[in-house]
């Protein structure tokens, strides 16, 4: 922190002081009942130890609470937990003061008319769920189920499921996870018929340059990326970062490439250039397992372009260089280190994708690992098996039911818009505005924090305004929830059944168990239980759906399909590499339980179940392609976008596809549409500097800022406590007329805020980055009010393929702030 | 007023003066000076209430407004007795107007000085710690002791003196006879009396020089002791003693000035005074500077980094206004003053002694602030701002000053009158036979 | 009588930042007001130090964890006028939060700006037996510092005295070192030669802050590797 003159003369010239007795807010930190209190203060002081897995976000660590007297008083990760071994990140460390918060919803509530619109009322549990169940049973009665939809955020594994099930057995489809792996998943269903995100194995490999990715702070998992990345005890592996930002992952990486937001899939080409120029690539794999490299001749005899002649003719290094603003030097440099060290791996997410190129760019950074012949083996990319769960014979639907599901779902696009998801925001909100093609009545949302965090925040807001009924399971009070009519608040993790399994890009399948640590501290109930009361009320077919009591005997019912496949084990002390080997050798199997109820109160005392070892696969089970191979010139987007130019409905094709691409943006034309390759972003050309953002381990995408603890550690490494800031180049500030420390007006066309600038050496010049998850307008009183929220100023922009928010797609300009 | 007894009226009446005969101007200053007091003293209790987070102090910078405070205080202290004691020592006759007023300077501003460590305190309440688990080894506590000592040994040294013309207040009657009565010891002026008084003095002004040079010393050592760059230097012992003694100067110069203007000594505090003292200002300037120059000179020379991060600060950075402040108060001001006989004036001697006290302040705050504010670790500098409550506390301190000199002025004349008139009687005499005695014998024929 | 050290392998680390956290969570480090922690009262017992070297585009990101030293001959503890701060027998630089006067002379005087301080009183958890029940809470006006969780050596101590037996090495585990995902912390008896600390703090990659002043930091850190 610059000291500036001028604020040392303000040492004689006012008197300012700070003499504001008793403005300590923090006054009490946490807030606890009053049994709690009694008992802490009076209980016998037993300790027991219990494992869970922490709930803050969906890496799924394992964790470990220290109770006294039935009070959790300490977490820490619980060491056995293969995918954290121990180590917790900063946020879950600190998640008893998420259990312990004085906002946390105490109880169900309703938005009293009379009260005015931010007017809540305390309601029993009974009364609220009448309040949903009247308004769901109406809508059946009247041939409306699909009226109803459900926002849904992170969940997976069983939660997702049961959740499916209900709105398949209600009869509506409209069931969304309003998250990023929806819309990540789009360039990896491409390139080879995936629905789910591939997985690494950065331990094994010896170089691993990642487009984007911050891993380390911003991954799936972040602390099992930490552990992969610190454990190169024999082997020093290489990293290189290629990003505009010096993130942690830069910070950490061997070599950082700073590169022009928006041209990440031109840099990819650009390796690939020299991959194929050199002749570095996997010549076998190349031609045993790819479709689209070579030029191809179709039966009508015109010529396709195949992906290599597309790169050598368009992405030679002096074309990308002025691209990226990446030196052709180290274009190659980089290019032959990738072909010459093996087994080397590309990764691409978060910057690389987060604009509305991010489909064809994650397409291009991948078809390096093709070129590279990275699937299924060590170093390698591959697939995770699913947990072997037991499920549920399903219930046939009612007729009500059928003729819901048959409906248009809401969240898909009327227009020529992101034609590979089923669900975008963008249009989701556009669609409940115009109400076509049907009105939404109910709206559920569970987790995240969409209003936050979206970019259409005022068409958004307005959605939620114009649907009659607003569902929340929200424990605390946040942006969204705010436009509730109904709260239905969520137990803690830490009171709650609950399981976390297959977490996104993690090697191995497992299963993390959570159980009630503690009883109840307040008066809410489990997202699950709440839906299995519904459909009891529903009644008919849909109570049918659910045979068992409540969400703690469908986790028993999955669980003991896992039991029952012999496979896999529940965690335990001592597993190493070596163990792994031995196992896989001799097989690996359980065995050692005696019932399933032994199997159960093992895997809840230690935490989880793993299955470290993959059935082999054959190449149709790796690619998923028809063609069972990897398709650099995607048949699947082909058909995405012919079934758009049907839709148009003109008659001639050639102008409908020309119609369709311009819809889309895609500047492209031909056999390259169908290609990775680099897409323009429709930057705004008198705007000077890019805008970026990014999201810090204590708060995440938003959620931490409720903590205090973490609004501390926000910028604690750049002493920016409880605040934002923007980073900036000094040459970029010189420019700009910036110093260190500065207020700044950053302008976008979409709004404007002020944040102190941070001068760095860590990020590229012309470039800005602010991070993201504080501004706040609500969450409780220690995120309220603190920062400010980027995405609040970013322009409405969509991925053109996928509709995945383009967070890296606005140019902004700054000036000091007065 | 106290109407006399008696019409004896004494040769040197107008010394006395003050104590009978009290002004408005005396009734107002002391009113608004009290309120500034209670102020400060309210603002206190809002700290022992609260905690030092009223204050603008954090981490890294631990110590502020009252550690600089203390040393400049204590620095000030030096005015008194170590002045009076080094010119009674070398019998420089001039100094008899001049004694008394250095000492009242040392009793008061040690006063102060030594409770700003105690305000710094976090937990007050614990300061019996020091007695029943104090730690010789820490520099804290050798300031505990040499502060004690030397407040002791200049009280008194400042009460002996005072006892002959405490006598005559007492033997004039008048108001608060009792007080006087006993202050004065039974003091009749008998030959014996006088021989012990004057062996008394002599062994306290003695003793009471390397007590001061310990005192300010021993300051020095609280930041010279530990490791940190800008402190870590050998030569803070002398550079502080040399501050202090020329910001005592200073502070004595200003005291003279404000007491001959208000209560008309220009009989006594005469042109020739202000010129000597004001020599001594300009020989301390320079040693000032001197010891000021060695210090940055040594650290630049070295250019070990850490020091010479700290030396830029100040130089260049965020405290050279500060600095250069201090250069020109402490340095160029006087030094221009009493080098140009037009400006050697008293007004001339007031300004640059009001420079010197300001430059003194400054320089306390550039040894203190910069060092903490720079940590070694790569961490961000820190930054301190004080707030309203240490600005009162220092107003507070300095009233106290004011008023502890005005109440002073009406119990106690403010010059000695014994030594006057010891110095009209034997003085001329004495230095007759002084100066006789530095000459050559006379040369005897034959 | 063992001599407790820690190494930092700043290879490994990756800056997480997690050790910040569970060393304020094990210790019940106060969170201040939001205006307070702007203005340099933020308390880390783990601190972090993160610098930027060289300029664009070769910077490099330094993140460096920074607990008390834990100096063998520390200048914090020699200054301090009650003995609130002390180095006891097995290496460990203590506070004592209930004879400290609130000088905040040690934290001058540590050359590493290690200490903490109650600038007010801090506020926790109401009914604070929520909080770690293992470490007293703190009053305003008296400094703080890592502890190199002492708590848990007692506890230790007090398992192997009932059990009739000697310290095991990886029995006595600070907070940061336990949670970090990284695994970068290393901690034990520096006197014991075969112990993991005393190997790495002879690794050709040790170095400690500034060794030059003598004053025996017990933190080593192991510097980066770039593999090219
Ligand atoms: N340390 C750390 N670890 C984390 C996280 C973190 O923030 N910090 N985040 C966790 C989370 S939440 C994730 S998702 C993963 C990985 O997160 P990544 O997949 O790597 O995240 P991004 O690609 O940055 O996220 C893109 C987004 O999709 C969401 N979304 C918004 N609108 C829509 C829409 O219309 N449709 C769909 N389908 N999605 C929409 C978000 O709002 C958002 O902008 O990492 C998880 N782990
Ligand atoms: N600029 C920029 N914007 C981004 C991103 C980015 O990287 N950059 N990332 C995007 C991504 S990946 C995402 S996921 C979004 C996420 O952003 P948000 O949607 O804000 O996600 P969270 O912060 O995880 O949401 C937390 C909310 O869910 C509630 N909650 C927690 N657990 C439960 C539970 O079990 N049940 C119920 N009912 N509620 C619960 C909490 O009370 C809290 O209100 O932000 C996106 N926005
Ligand atoms: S990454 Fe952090 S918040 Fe997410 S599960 Fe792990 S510990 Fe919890
Ligand atoms: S927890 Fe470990 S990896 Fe994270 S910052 Fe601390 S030492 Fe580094
Ligand atoms: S690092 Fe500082 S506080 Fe810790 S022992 Fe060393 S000098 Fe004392
Ligand atoms: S602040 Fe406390 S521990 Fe530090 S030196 Fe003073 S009394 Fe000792
Ligand atoms: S050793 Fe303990 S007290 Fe010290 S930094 Fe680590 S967790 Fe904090
Ligand atoms: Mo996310």
């Amino acid at each position: 922190m610059e000291i500036k003159r001028r604020d040392f003369l303000k040492l004689f010239g006012s008197l300012s002081g700070a003499v504001v007795l008793g403005e300590y807010a923090l006054d009490e930190v946490m807030e606890l009942p009053e049994g709690i209190i009694e008992l802490a203060k009076n209980g016998p002081g037993v300790e027991t130890w219990q494992n869970t897995i922490c709930g803050l976000c969906p890496a799924g660590c394992g964790m470990r609470i220290r109770l006294i007297d039935g009070i959790p008083v300490y977490v820490k990760g619980n060491p056995i937990y293969p995918i954290n071994k121990g180590g917790l990140c900063p946020l879950g460390l600190n998640a008893l003061h998420s259990l312990y918060h004085p906002d946390r919803l105490k109880r169900p509530m309703r938005k009293n008319q009379s009260a005015g619109t931010s007017g809540w009322e305390d309601v029993s549990w009974d009364e609220a769920l009448k309040t949903v169940s009247d308004k769901l049973v109406e809508l059946r009665n009247t041939g409306k189920p699909h009226h109803v939809a459900f926002l849904g955020h992170e969940e997976n594994g069983l939660m997702k499921r049961l959740i499916e099930r209900f709105m398949q057995a209600y009869g509506s489809p409209n069931y969304y996870q309003c998250s990023s792996a929806q819309n990540n998943v789009v360039p990896y269903a491409l390139l080879h018929g995936h629905t789910t995100m591939p997985t690494y194995d950065i331990l094994n490999a010896r170089l691993i340059v990642s487009f984007g990715s911050n891993f380390l702070e911003e991954g799936y998992s972040p602390i099992y990326y930490t552990k992969l990345y610190s454990h190169h005890e024999e082997q020093r592996t290489r990293y290189v970062q290629i990003e505009s930002r010096l993130s942690l992952t830069a910070a950490n990486a061997d070599q950082w490439v700073p590169i022009l937001p928006g041209t990440y899939g031109a840099l990819a080409l650009g390796l690939a250039y020299v991959l194929i120029r050199e002749e570095l690539y996997d010549k076998e794999f190349v031609q045993q397992r790819m479709v689209g490299f070579e030029d191809r001749v179709d039966r009508s005899g015109t010529r396709h372009v195949g992906f290599k002649n597309m790169v050598l003719g368009n992405y030679y290094p002096e074309k990308v260089e002025e691209l990226t603003g990446v030196p052709s030097s180290v274009i190659l440099q980089l290019g032959r280190e990738i072909g010459n060290t093996r087994p080397s791996l590309v990764i691409g997410d978060h910057g690389a994708i987060d604009n509305t190129n991010g489909t064809y760019s994650a397409m291009a950074v991948h078809s390096l690992n093709a070129l590279l012949g990275n699937f299924e083996k060590e170093g390698g990319i591959f697939f995770v098996d699913e947990p072997p769960f037991g499920g549920f014979k399903s219930v046939p639907l009612d007729a009500t039911a059928r003729k819901g599901r048959s409906q248009d779902p809401i969240g898909l696009s009327k227009g020529n818009a992101f034609p590979l998801t089923r669900f975008s925001i963008e249009s989701f909100t556009k669609n409940v505005l115009s109400g076509t093609p049907y009105p939404i009545d109910v709206l559920f949302v569970l987790g995240g924090n969409p209003l936050f965090s979206a970019l259409n925040q005022k068409e958004f807001s307005q959605a939620l305004q114009k649907i009659p009924l607003v569902v929340s399971f929200d424990n605390m009070l946040n942006e969204t929830s705010e436009h509730a009519h109904v709260i239905l608040p969520h137990d803690h993790f830490m009171e709650s059944w609950g399981e976390v399994s297959n977490v996104t890009s993690v090697g191995f399948t497992h299963v993390g168990m959570q159980h009630p640590v503690i009883s109840r501290v307040y008066d809410t109930r489990h997202t699950g239980d709440v839906l299995i009361d519904l459909a009891k009320r529903i009644g008919g077919q849909v109570s049918r759906a659910f045979p068992l009591k409540n969400y703690e005997e469908e986790l028993k019912r999955a669980l003991n399909g896992v039991y029952n496949s012999g496979t896999g084990a529940i965690v335990t002390e001592g597993v190493g590499t070596h163990w792994i080997q031995f196992l896989r050798q001799r097989g690996w199997q359980i065995g050692q339980y005696a019932s399933f109820d032994e199997f159960w109160d093992r895997l809840i005392k230690q935490g989880g179940w793993w299955n470290p070892i993959r059935k082999t696969k054959r190449w149709g089970q790796v690619f998923r392609t028809r063609s069972q191979k990897f398709e650099l010139s995607s048949q699947a987007l082909r058909e995405g976008l012919d079934k758009l130019v049907v839709k148009t409905g003109k008659t001639n094709s050639a102008q409908d596809r020309e119609f369709v691409l311009s819809q889309l943006n895609i500047s492209a034309r031909g056999d390259t549409v169908f290609l990775p390759h680099h897409e323009p972003v429709p930057y705004e050309v008198d705007m000077p500097l890019h805008l970026i953002t990014f999201r810090v381990l204590s708060v995440r995408d938003g959620q931490g800022a409720a903590l205090p603890m973490m609004q501390e550690m926000f910028g604690h490494s750049v002493r920016r406590y409880w605040q934002s800031w923007a980073e900036i180049n000094p040459k970029t500030a010189e420019l700009q007329h910036v110093r260190d420390g500065d207020w700044i007006l950053v302008q976008s066309d979409a709004g404007n805020l002020k944040v102190k600038a941070k001068v760095s050496e860590g990020i590229m010049p012309n470039v800005i980055a602010i991070p993201f998850g504080l501004g706040h307008t609500s969450l409780g009183r220690y995120a309220k009010g603190h920062g400010v929220n980027p995405n609040s100023i970013m322009k409405n922009l969509y991925d053109m393929l996928s509709g995945k928010p383009a967070t890296q797609a606005t140019k902004v300009r700054i000036s000091v702030a007065t | 007023m106290t109407q006399r007894s008696g019409a004896m009226v004494d040769r040197d009446e107008i010394l006395f003066r003050p104590i009978y005969f009290t002004g408005k101007g005396f009734h107002i200053t002391f009113g608004i000076l009290a309120l500034v007091l209670l102020w400060s003293l309210y603002m206190y209790v809002t700290q022992l209430s609260s905690g030092l987070g009223l204050t603008g102090m954090n981490q890294p910078v631990s110590w502020g407004f009252y550690i600089v405070n203390f040393v400049f205080f204590i620095g000030i202290s030096h005015a008194g007795t170590l002045i009076s004691a080094i010119l009674r020592l070398s019998k420089a006759e001039w100094r008899r107007p001049i004694t008394r007023m250095a000492e009242v300077i040392t009793a008061i501003v040690l006063a102060i000085g030594g409770l700003h460590p105690i305000i710094d305190l976090g937990r007050p309440d614990r300061m019996l710690n020091l007695f029943t688990a104090g730690r010789l080894q820490s520099p804290l506590l050798w300031d505990v002791t040499s502060i004690t000592a030397y407040f002791t040994a200049s009280t008194v040294y400042l009460y002996l003196p005072m006892i002959p013309d405490i006598a005559r207040i007492r033997d004039r009657g008048g108001k608060m006879k009792w007080l006087y009565t006993f202050m004065a010891w039974g003091w009749r002026g008998t030959k014996r009396q006088k021989h012990v008084l004057n062996r008394a003095i002599s062994i306290l002004m003695v003793m009471v020089i390397p007590i001061a040079i310990s005192v300010h010393t021993v300051i020095s050592y609280i930041f010279s002791m530990t490791l940190q760059p800008g402190w870590h230097s050998t030569i803070f012992g002398p550079y502080f003693v040399v501050g202090a003694i020329f910001s005592g100067i200073a502070a004595l110069l200003i005291v003279m000035i404000a007491f001959r203007r208000v209560y008309h000594f220009e009989n006594y505090l005469k042109e020739i005074h202000f010129q000597y003292l004001g020599t001594l200002l300009l020989i301390m300037s320079l040693i000032w500077f001197y010891f000021t120059f060695s210090e940055y000179l040594t650290g630049v020379f070295g250019a070990e980094p850490h020091e010479m991060h700290i030396i830029m600060y100040k130089l260049t950075g965020p405290y050279a206004v500060f600095f250069w402040g201090m250069i020109l108060c402490n340095f160029v001001l006087p030094v221009i003053i009493m080098s140009f006989k037009k400006l050697r004036t008293i007004t001339g001697i007031l300004i640059a002694s009001m420079g010197v006290v300001i430059g003194m302040w400054l320089e306390r705050l550039i040894i203190v602030v910069p060092s903490l504010a720079n940590p070694r670790m790569e961490l961000p500098a820190g930054m301190y701002m004080p707030t309203m409550l240490e600005w009162s506390l220092f107003a507070g301190g300095i009233a106290v000053f004011v008023m502890g000199f005005m109440i002073f002025s009406k119990f106690f004349p403010l010059i000695s009158i014994w030594e006057i008139e010891e110095g009209r009687t034997h003085g001329r005499k004495e230095v007759e036979e002084r100066i006789e005695s530095y000459l050559p014998a006379a040369e005897r024929p034959g | 009588m063992p001599k407790w050290a820690m190494v930092i392998d700043l290879d490994r680390c990756t800056g997480c930042g997690a050790c910040n956290v569970a060393c304020k969570m094990e210790n019940n480090v106060p969170i201040v007001d939001p205006d307070e922690a702007q203005n340099g009262r933020a308390m880390f017992w783990m601190d972090m130090v993160a610098t930027y070297e060289g300029e664009f585009p070769h910077t490099e990101a330094k993140h460096v964890p920074k607990p008390c030293f834990h100096c063998d001959d520390p200048p914090c503890t020699k200054v301090c006028p009650v003995g609130a701060t002390y180095r006891n027998p097995e290496g460990l630089v203590g506070q004592i939060y209930h004879r400290c006067i609130g000088c905040r002379y040690c934290m001058a005087a540590c050359p590493f700006t290690a200490k903490v301080y109650n600038w007010y009183d801090p506020k926790w958890i109401d009914g604070a037996q929520v909080a770690n029940p293992d470490v007293s809470q703190r009053m305003v006006g008296v400094v703080e510092k890592c502890s190199f969780c002492a708590h848990r050596l007692q506890k230790v101590k007090e398992t192997a005295d009932v059990e009739g037996r000697e310290i095991q090495e990886n029995e006595y585990v600070p907070a940061c070192m336990e949670n970090c995902p990284a695994d970068a912390i290393v901690f034990g008896d520096i006197d014991n030669r075969n112990s993991k600390v005393s190997r790495l703090s002879r690794s050709y990659r040790v170095f400690r802050y500034m060794d030059d002043l003598g004053v025996k930091p017990k933190v080593y850190y192991l510097a980066r590797r770039t593999s090219s």
